[in-house]
């Protein structure tokens, strides 16, 4: 038995995308661009001064950040704990980390028009609101547009980085078949992990809790995290899904690394649910006036059904369900679930920020869904292009063989 | 490593089975495979780690323990919020922070804790029991051979008692399947040495009755009165070397902690000589005037209602009609020792001087406590004359309304 021989693919192995990738890329690209010029005449016309338009637009960025941050701390987990079931699948992490570029340059559609002193969408950029609210005036040293465009390009310099780095090494190492590589990835994914907590943790206090910037929970980002996992690894299993009916890393992709994925989903929903009800139950019983005024707009108005709908469906059902080992190894049954989440997620970031947006209890667009579509189309596509120029599998991994070996008790 | 030397097992009692070594995980599970092909069911593999693929290779059925998992998790969930709601809604009600007697949300950390408790204690027990544990004695036991299966041997082994079983062919069978080494196992001829030692049981039956103690403790004061005070678990934090108020103490005079200022001093800022602003007071009688530092102004009026909303509104009601929400609660659950906030708007209330109002602020009245402490002057003359300016508005006239808005009335 020698080394080679034993890290080698399946015989017959297909790691290419090959022509799926560009198929992938016109549509996705063409479903993208159609529903964002969409987006944009709808919320023109809308006659708000684009604010549905901008809170519509928040919800389909924030859901693929949260993607692509799921997939950076996949890589980055599996690469400090040296994990081995992780393997086959790291490089699609790595190529769904690709979407931070466009999410950089989509991010100056919320960016410019703070810039450009567009006050109608973050209130704090509002003079009015801050001049009537005490707490406001204090809070301007932080929240201010040029400081928090800067921070905002600043937490996408760190991903973006992060993520290229990880990818050319992993990639490089196809190539070279260096086993260095991995150590110099392990090396790096520690200091990768400091900084990747720090911007993901101030990007959800900046982006998404100062919607409500009077509120605040030092838990906010760590709830935004919890989403993070669940939205990514319910993705990698859709798309590893996928490959496979195409029958690409069809056998290096076994039922055993779907289970792993499962159990990963299954935990992530219930890190999801514990943070949620411990930055509720906290708020619920200070009972605090500045506190509650998160949870009164979403308890005591009709956004109460999207409440009880996020507890009940993003995490008692698929709780209970997940729980069994057969629901995890049975693709269709993973698939429904991971389908499931996604939309749930979606749910979730939506609870989020529209809250912010009509207080007064629930208020549908076809907006929220179409701006989340454009800029799904235009992640695919960035995701699908990337990944058609590399293998879909690390071929040269010194992990790999223990990988495509690896069974679950 | 030199393999000691392996002797048989004694062959002293009736034959149990057959043992058979391979020498891999891999081998264990092909033999595994071939044993049970040969329709044998009394038989079991022994491994000194979870082999990959031995159950499917034995055939063993899924254990149920998950199963058992989940209902002692759902049982603990259950009996936590039982309990709880039996604790705090029936047997002793008592309100926490506002909340009501039975209150989901603060329920769940305990429905939590004991979910985990009640399905972790049942995976560690129900393996236990669904193994048989403890065995204290097992014939296999018997073999030097044996030993090795907690380090680096594989074993299988096949019971006597099995329907199929037969000496030689059961033997050929293993050899055929892979085994490196047979032999046979006999049970104890001494029944003594198959009885589990003594000191176990007698172990178990003494943690059992040392676990009753805490209950026994809890039934005597549950059912007894005692007078002896209660223990100090730790005397020095109970008392400390230091000189709190209304205390006796023999190093001060008279014996007490509480001391008089000295003679003819008077403490920084302690010197309060108006009589009009600090007490209320201007020439022996309540005075009928604003004092020089809280002048009539919008800006004392505003000062006063954002005091009174905090400090009054509760009882008080936010237009002074005695209406407030802790009055509100207290009518509503019907508080036998609460005596109703006044009306401020009652003509003795609106006739009383100023000096007498900012007196009740400070001294409180009836049941009302004294508010001196946590108000300043300042703040106390100016929910004074906020409180003035309510009992006004309750009584308007026309007259009140400037001349130039009066046609905007209906």
């Amino acid at each position: 038995m020698s080394a080679s021989s034993d890290n080698e693919l399946p015989p017959g192995e297909k790691v290419r995308l090959g022509p799926l990738g560009p198929q992938v890329v016109r549509v996705a690209g063409a479903i993208g661009v159609i529903f964002l010029i969409a987006t944009v005449i709808l919320g023109l016309t809308n006659g708000d001064h684009m604010r549905r338009f901008f809170h519509s637009y928040l919800i389909g960025f924030t859901y693929f950040v949260t993607l692509g941050l799921g997939a950076l701390f996949f890589i980055l987990l599996h690469h400090i704990t040296r994990t081995k079931w992780g393997v086959t699948s790291r490089r699609i992490a790595e190529c769904i980390t690709g979407v931070f570029p466009l999410l950089f340059v989509l991010s100056f559609v919320l960016l410019l028009p703070l810039l450009l002193g567009h006050e109608s969408f973050y209130s704090w950029s509002n003079h009015d609101f801050v001049a009537h609210h005490e707490a406001m005036e204090h809070k301007t040293a932080w929240l201010n547009a040029p400081f928090f465009a800067l921070r905002v390009v600043l937490y996408f310099g760190v991903w973006m980085a992060l993520s290229r780095y990880f990818f050319k090494k992993s990639v490089g190492q196809d190539a070279s078949g260096d086993p260095a590589a991995s150590d110099q990835m392990r090396r790096a994914a520690g200091p990768a992990l400091f900084a990747f907590g720090l911007t993901l943790n101030f990007f959800a206090w900046d982006v998404l809790m100062s919607l409500e910037p009077e509120w605040y929970s030092t838990m906010y980002g760590v709830y935004f995290f919890g989403g993070c996992g669940v939205m990514f690894y319910a993705a990698l299993a859709l798309s590893s899904m996928g490959l496979r009916r195409r029958g690409i890393a069809a056998k290096s992709i076994t039922v055993e690394h779907y289970h792993d994925m499962g159990k990963m989903l299954f935990a992530f929903i219930f890190f999801w649910a514990y943070i949620a009800f411990s930055q509720f139950m906290l708020i619920w019983y200070g009972n605090i006036p500045e506190e509650t005024a998160y949870y009164n707009v979403r308890i005591m108005t009709d956004w109460k059904w999207i409440s009880l709908a996020l507890l009940f469906l993003h995490w008692m059902i698929p709780f209970t369900f997940l729980l069994s080992r057969h629901t995890k190894r049975r693709l269709p049954l993973l698939a429904l679930f991971s389908v499931w989440m996604l939309v749930m997620h979606w749910v979730d970031v939506y609870w989020l920020v529209m809250p912010a947006y009509s207080p007064g209890g629930m208020a549908f667009s076809v907006m929220d869904i179409t701006a989340t579509l454009g800029i799904g189309g235009l992640a695919v596509a960035t995701v699908a292009k990337l990944a058609s120029g590399v293998d879909i599998i690390p071929t040269k991994d010194p992990l790999l063989g223990e990988s495509l070996r690896f069974e679950n008790m | 490593m030199s393999e000691h030397n392996q002797t048989n097992p004694p062959a002293d009692g009736p034959l149990w089975g057959l043992l058979a070594e391979v020498s891999t995980p891999t081998e264990l599970v092909s033999a595994a495979a071939k044993v049970r092909a040969a329709g044998y069911t009394q038989w079991d593999c022994y491994s000194p780690f979870p082999v990959h693929g031995i159950d499917r290779a034995m055939g063993t059925k899924p254990t149920i323990l998950p199963v058992l998992v989940f209902m002692g998790g759902i049982t603990g969930t259950g009996l936590a919020i039982l309990m709880q709601w039996w604790m705090n809604a029936v047997d002793w009600p008592w309100i926490v922070s506002g909340k009501p007697y039975f209150s989901l949300p603060a329920n769940i950390p305990i429905a939590f804790e004991l979910t985990i408790l009640l399905a972790s204690l049942t995976a560690f027990f129900g393996m236990w029991a669904l193994n048989k544990l403890p065995q204290v004695w097992h014939p296999l036991f018997r073999s030097d051979r044996f030993a090795k299966v907690t380090n680096n041997g594989f074993f299988l082994a096949i019971q006597a008692d099995d329907d199929k079983f037969d000496r030689e062919a059961t033997e050929a069978l293993l050899k055929e399947a892979g085994a490196t080494a047979i032999e046979a196992v006999h049970l104890d001829a001494d029944p003594k040495k198959k009885k589990m030692p003594r000191q176990i049981p007698a172990f178990i039956a003494i943690t059992a009755v040392a676990a009753l103690v805490p209950f026994a403790c809890i039934a005597k004061a549950r059912t007894s009165k005692s007078s002896e005070p209660h223990y100090h678990i730790i005397p020095d934090m109970d008392f400390q070397p230091k000189a709190q108020a209304q205390q006796a103490s023999a190093l001060l005079p008279d014996g007490r902690v509480d001391q008089m200022p000295v003679e003819g001093t008077v403490a920084r800022g302690e010197l309060k000589a108006d009589d009009h602003f600090y007490r209320g007071i201007v020439d022996g009688a309540w005075a009928t005037t604003f004092p020089e530092q809280v002048p009539p102004s919008k800006e004392s009026i505003e000062r006063g209602h954002q005091r009174f909303n905090i400090y009054c509104s509760p009882c008080h009601g936010l237009s002074g009609y005695g209406n407030g929400m802790v009055a509100q609660r207290a009518e509503k659950i019907g508080s036998p020792n609460w005596t109703v906030p006044s009306n401020l708007h009652q003509e003795y209330i609106i006739r009383q001087p100023h000096g007498q109002i900012f007196n009740t602020i400070s001294n409180g009245i009836r049941n009302m406590p004294s508010y001196g402490a946590q108000i300043p002057e300042a703040d106390r003359w100016a929910i004074v004359m906020y409180v003035r300016a309510l009992q006004r508005s309750q009584h308007a006239t026309v007259a009140d309304v400037p001349p130039t808005l009066r046609q905007t009335l209906r």
